[in-house]
């Protein structure tokens, strides 16, 4: 990891811009939105403190450290991932979701609320995203 | 499977508001099959993404917008031996690559 970032400042120019934008796992909310209802229906089985994201943290505070880039900016938001059905969201997440699982409970709420909502209600998790912005030493 | 990821444009209005894109030359770092890469890459003079995975590059070749072939070019690499020359890039995103 520390290895790409060095490669990056190698490729941008003095004082370029590296930004970096990723996930964090942070039992990530699950919900049933139909028009503006939003209903909760649990949350993902997804432990804070997942490794990526310390291994991640800590090859950024590596290259602060060695003076390669310097921080300017810090941000968070949601990225929703909206599904048709509960069941198309169940199969994306068994098979993609590296970091985390659907609860069969959280799951089968789901497809109560999106029962009881009608036509038109969707599934969808809200994954917290972590932007931040830093900038290649002039030097 | 329909899948619509970020389907307000959220993360595409950080990505602008966070990054000085515009006439920008772009490094994705793990730019898989372009999903964020045609949301921005209208805005800068040229990106260049890039991505281990076989898969999804032949989905993002498959699927540039024709108005991005000549900004975007897509390339098979490893974030750990970027074959490019040093100083090339103003702006590098690590896409969920981190």
């Amino acid at each position: 990891m520390v290895h790409a970032l060095e490669e990056i400042r190698r490729v941008l120019v003095p004082g370029g811009v590296l930004l970096d934008l990723r996930p964090l796992s942070v039992n990530s909310p699950v919900e049933v939105v139909a028009g503006e209802r939003v209903m909760q229906a649990g949350r993902l089985d997804e432990p804070p403190g997942d490794p990526d994201d310390t291994a991640a943290n800590e090859a950024m505070a590596h290259v602060e450290r060695a003076g390669w880039f310097t921080p300017e900016r810090k941000g968070a938001f949601e990225l929703a991932y909206e599904w048709d059905t509960p069941d198309e969201m169940k199969a994306y997440i068994d098979e993609r979701w590296a970091t985390g699982k659907l609860p069969e409970s959280v799951w089968v709420e789901a497809r109560r609320l999106t029962a009881t909502a009608g036509a038109g209600a969707k599934a969808r998790v809200l994954r917290r995203m972590v932007i931040a912005r830093w900038r290649k030493r002039q030097t | 499977m329909t899948l619509r990821k970020d389907p307000e444009g959220i993360e595409t209005a950080h990505l602008r508001d966070f990054a000085p894109l515009a006439g920008a030359r772009v490094l994705e770092v793990g730019c898989g099959d372009g999903r964020l890469t045609w949301r921005y890459a209208a805005a800068a003079r040229r990106v260049v993404g890039i991505d281990p995975d076989a898969e999804d590059l032949s989905i993002a070749f498959r699927e540039c917008p024709a108005q991005l072939r000549s900004t975007v070019i897509l390339a098979r690499a490893q974030a750990e031996a970027l074959p490019f020359p040093r100083e090339t890039f103003d702006v590098a995103v690590l896409a969920w690559s981190l």
